[in-house]
């Protein structure tokens, strides 16, 4: 029965073409002549735990960082997904075996690369099979409460990582610099799913962030959230034409926080759901701050990042359960 | 007697001459039991607040993103009134307004380098009053014109641009002013009048983006009759 497909996602590089569709990314497969979203069926998904270990970090330190970041997503309350922990396994990540299984494997060859998911999806429904992670053996980690100075904490990565387990793709809410040998470092963030990683001993990405918890909750809605909260969407122009990946940000006056989403069509259509009802800023910026590879397939879509920021001269408000309508958002040139 | 004690007995003195001929008066009832008024009011700007857009460094501090400073315009509205007299000179009243202030937000500082801008949003405003009006002595004994005070309290509704969402907030108000009759009747219709009055205006919740109060000042006039 040929029902599988691999999808690899890396916590640096993304290769799923994304899912057209609301905020953030979500990953998005095609099912006969339809693009529908990666996602688990409902019920509580299974994960087993490699049985493996790196200096400074045991199985059982593994296991519990990773059902520490389990927890945090399973805690957001209007996300319905739920976790459950199957027991330690010799399986190793990336076996296909019906397993989602978690652990440590080294791979030094792969530079810059801290950790990776990889998916086994079931291509006639669209819906998760599997899903592993491995952890680079190569890098230093740890699972100390405040962290340690030149190591990765554990916790931090796999609350990325589960991300992408649950269907998430990355968010651009961050700033970079580069630095001399063409690297970047993060400078600030505020989204878990953004690609890149804070230095080593920061344990600031233990903590969800709206934009998060936006895409979690629009991919597994529960509770009010459906009727409590709204979405905003739109289109993006430059010079009377619309554009594909603009990273269009909505900042909600009230809450004081932000929701990322892109222009995911030729014709500039962007929609961004998970936020509270009221007027939201709108700035719209060139996708700079990290690899445009790990967000889009630019052999599919080229990304515009030729504009400066922009922001919308309308503030934007969005209905209690409803869409805002349509946004027209004009980019400046640079 | 000291200099600082001569001052003294001239202030005395001065009190107490300016106090004798309004302690001669009394507070004089405006005709007919009942008054409706409809006029103008405008209300001064109404801060909603700054906010910043932040991200997290690694540190756990915050980087901000760009920062943004609101308001809530300065507008002229309508606004219909009723009293009814319920003591010679305390009048209970109920009022509704309507106005169609802005929203502004004023966004700068951003961290890479957007021009600074400021975005718009107009907003309908309702609200309901209720509130008592006492009528002062006339200054003068026999003058048309009448000083009052006035307060209250009520409910404030505002619907953002498009009707596409509706916020309910608290209202209190607290001034005073005057009214000056310059027509009276006998049956039916037994005065008509204009009326003034400035305001302090608190409000609390509806578009504003905390929990905190805002107050600005108010200025109204209006037509009114009695009956």
């Amino acid at each position: 029965m040929n029902r599988r497909a691999i999808v690899s996602v890396l916590i640096l590089l993304i290769c799923a073409p994304p899912q057209p569709a609301q905020a953030y990314l979500k990953f998005g497969v095609t099912v006969g002549d339809q693009r529908v979203t990666l996602k688990w069926k409902p019920g509580p998904v299974q994960y087993f735990i490699f049985d493996s270990s790196v200096p400074g970090v045991t199985s059982p330190d593994l296991q519990a960082a990773v059902a520490r970041a389990f927890s945090t997503w399973q805690a957001v309350p209007t996300s319905s997904i739920a976790y459950q922990f199957g027991g330690l396994t010799s399986a190793q990540p990336g076996d296909d075996d019906g397993k989602s299984t978690i652990g440590f494997e080294n791979y030094p060859d792969l530079d810059g690369v801290l950790a990776s998911t990889s998916f086994v999806v079931d291509d006639a429904t669209g819906e998760l099979i599997e899903s592993d992670i491995f952890f680079n053996a190569s890098y230093p980690w740890s699972v100390a409460a405040s962290g340690e100075p030149g190591k990765f904490d554990l916790e931090s990565v796999a609350l990325h990582e589960i991300g992408h387990f649950s269907g998430l793709g990355h968010s651009a809410l961050g700033e970079t610099s580069l630095s001399a040998s063409g690297g970047r470092a993060v400078i600030a963030a505020e989204a878990v799913m953004f690609p890149i990683a804070y230095a080593p001993g920061s344990i600031v990405s233990r903590t969800l962030k709206a934009d998060d918890i936006a895409g979690i909750s629009d991919l597994y809605p529960d509770g009010d959230y459906a009727t409590a909260e709204g979405s905003l969407s739109g289109r993006v122009f430059q010079n009377g034409h619309p554009f594909f990946g603009a990273h269009v940000v909505a900042f909600d006056l009230r809450t004081k926080t932000m929701v990322g989403g892109f222009s995911l069509t030729d014709q500039g259509q962007f929609s961004i759901g998970g936020l509270s009802p009221g007027p939201h800023v709108i700035r719209v910026e060139p996708l700079d701050d990290a690899d445009v590879d790990s967000f889009f397939d630019q052999s599919v879509n080229p990304v515009n990042v030729d504009f400066q920021v922009t922001f919308d001269g309308v503030l934007v408000v969005v209905p209690r359960g409803g869409d805002s309508g349509q946004v027209l958002v004009t980019v400046q040139n640079k | 007697m000291t200099a600082a004690r001569r001052v003294v007995w001239v202030a005395v003195a001065i009190v107490c001459l300016s106090a004798a001929p309004v302690k001669a008066q009394s507070s004089q009832p405006a005709p007919g039991r009942v008054g409706v008024g409809f006029g103008l009011i405008w209300t001064g700007s109404q801060s909603l607040g700054s906010s910043d857009a932040t991200e997290t460094t690694g540190s756990g501090g915050d980087l901000v993103l760009f920062q943004t400073s609101s308001e809530l315009t300065s507008r002229v509205g309508f606004e219909a009134r009723v009293g009814v007299r319920v003591w010679r000179s305390l009048e209970a009243e109920a009022s509704g307004t309507y106005a169609t202030p802005q929203i502004r937000t004023q966004i700068s500082g951003d961290f890479e380098g957007a021009a600074p801008i400021t975005a718009t949003e107009k907003v309908q405003q309702f609200s309901i009053v209720g509130g008592v009006l006492w009528r002062l002595p006339s200054i003068r004994q026999g003058s048309k014109l009448t000083p009052f005070v006035t307060g209250g309290g009520g409910y404030l509704r505002q619907l953002h641009e498009g009707d596409t969402l509706a916020e309910s907030g608290q209202l209190y108000q607290l001034g005073g002013g005057v009214e000056y009759l310059f027509s009276h009747g006998s049956s039916g219709v037994k005065g008509i009048g204009v009326r003034t009055d400035v305001r302090a205006v608190f409000r609390t919740k509806g578009v504003a983006f905390d929990d905190g109060h805002s107050v600005s000042p108010a200025f109204a006039a209006s037509l009114y009759a009695r009956f």
